[in-house]
């Protein structure tokens, strides 16, 4: 009965992780635009700005 | 408009955990956005975007030729090369290079971020960066 509820507990956890892996991503090339930070860091920002 | 103090609360709230890079999508339609651009790549060239960055956020919508130039001089860059820079378009393939990239990607409206390629359209408050940075962060597992 344990086994079965932590079976449950599992498949849920995967799913919602599995949910945010399939988010809408873009592929933005950075070439050599300014940047700031580690090149190796987990998150990158990307903006595009007007100055004005 | 550039983003800001938003990304600037980011960078701090998540120190060496986020890469951030600037692209131009300079306005086509208002005066001083392309100058604004080239203005900031010269600064790069001389190895100071962002300080020259910062001051234009700040000093915004005042960014004619002349407000930059004096921009560049309170920065302490070598202002003749920058002039010459701003005014021969030295950065203008950069530009463009960004343009078509925003166009490739059905981009028209600024400030646009992409982070981790999920994209973000428009100014949003801090707790809705944040939301995006914990979940990318989670599924890095850092």
């Amino acid at each position: 009965m344990h086994m079965k509820k932590l079976l449950i507990c599992l498949c849920v956890l995967l799913l919602s992780v599995m949910a945010q892996a399939e988010e809408k991503r873009t592929d933005v090339p950075i070439g050599d635009s300014p940047s700031m930070g580690p090149a190796d860091a987990p998150v990158t920002i990307i903006e595009f700005i007007d100055f004005q | 408009m550039a983003a800001g103090p938003t990304v600037k609360q980011l960078l701090q709230t998540y120190p060496g955990k986020i890469r951030l890079v600037v692209k131009n999508y300079p306005y086509k339609y208002r005066d001083f956005a392309r100058i604004a651009a080239e203005a900031s790549l010269a600064a790069q060239a001389q190895g100071r975007y962002w300080e020259m960055h910062d001051l234009m956020f700040t000093r915004s919508p005042k960014l004619d030729r002349a407000s930059l130039i004096a921009y560049a001089g309170e920065l302490g860059l070598d202002v003749p090369k920058f002039i010459k820079a701003i005014d021969g378009g030295d950065h203008a393939a950069e530009i463009d290079r960004d343009l078509q990239l925003a166009q490739s990607i059905d981009l028209y409206n600024t400030p646009t971020f992409y982070i981790n390629g999920r994209q973000v359209v428009g100014e949003r408050p801090f707790d809705f960066f944040k939301k995006i940075i914990d979940e990318e962060l989670q599924l890095a597992g850092r």
